[in-house]
């Protein structure tokens, strides 16, 4: 009886596991992603056109349920705020596909093309993918309260992991908003060039 | 307005880091609503309103 009890711990310990190893690669991916976007614009001098900014804010909105998970506990709460901000980049990205895929005057896919596809299409697979692991996520491992109940202190590689992480989003979104400020300024954004530096 | 929009992201990340739970969910609403409101603005056209009617491909209708 003793020993059937500590296997069931250890199950919802690992199913535990699996869950923070989950989310903290789908962090590690979109800032990955945004990494990739940033080096471009700096290295190759391609502006973010303001759609493509927004397409940057919902990726870190994902990643802010998912750090609130690493710093408060898990909560089924922190995956919503995640996913609202999944389905808007989702909405963005078939939005500014659709406005460049009839060839007019003015209108083009901008930027450089990642493996032949262009950011706002790579866009709509990263939201499509970031629904599909949510959702398989949730089919795999459930909403059981084991989920809540094992903090990601009992994980210290995890946990630490984590932490980096964290900090290397929360930096690449203050060097996005500074990068922002440059390119803007409190007004519009357009993709001619830094408006503070000219 | 991409600057709030940013900035209010930036305070919500730095907020839900230190551990100030409702004040960085109060941002992040504010995060999202202005991103909703500067996403609407963008994509709004004085001439063809929200509408895309460069993609209509039903038969004989015209671009404008």
């Amino acid at each position: 009886m003793a020993i059937a009890g500590d296997m069931a711990v250890t199950k919802e310990r690992f199913f535990a596991l699996v869950n923070y190893v989950f989310l903290l690669l789908v962090m590690f991916v979109i800032a990955a992603i945004l990494t990739a976007a940033m080096s471009l614009q700096y290295l190759n001098g391609e502006l973010p056109c303001p759609l493509c900014l927004l397409e940057r804010v919902a990726m870190l909105g994902v990643c802010f349920g998912i750090m609130l998970n690493f710093r408060r506990g898990f909560s089924y709460q922190n995956t919503g705020f995640s996913l609202l901000f999944a389905i808007f980049l989702l909405v963005v990205s078939v939005r500014q596909t659709l406005l460049d895929i009839y060839p007019r005057p003015g209108h083009a896919y901008i930027g450089s093309a990642v493996f032949g596809i262009h950011m706002p299409v790579w866009s709509v697979i990263i939201a499509l993918s970031l629904l599909i692991s949510f959702a398989i996520k949730l089919a795999v491992l459930g909403g059981d309260e084991y989920l809540r109940s094992a903090e990601v202190t009992e994980f210290p590689a995890v946990k630490k992991t984590a932490d980096i992480l964290s900090v290397c989003v929360i930096a690449i979104c203050v060097i996005n908003l500074v990068s922002v400020v440059l390119q803007c300024g409190l007004g519009e954004c357009h993709t001619f060039g830094y408006k503070l530096l000219q | 307005m991409m600057v709030a929009v940013l900035a209010t992201m930036s305070l919500a990340l730095i907020c839900g880091y230190i551990g100030r739970r409702w004040l960085a969910v109060t941002l992040f609403a504010a995060s999202l609503f202005l991103s909703v409101g500067l996403f609407l603005y963008e994509i709004y056209s004085p001439e063809y309103g929200f509408r895309m009617p460069w993609i209509q491909t039903g038969t004989g209708q015209r671009l404008a």
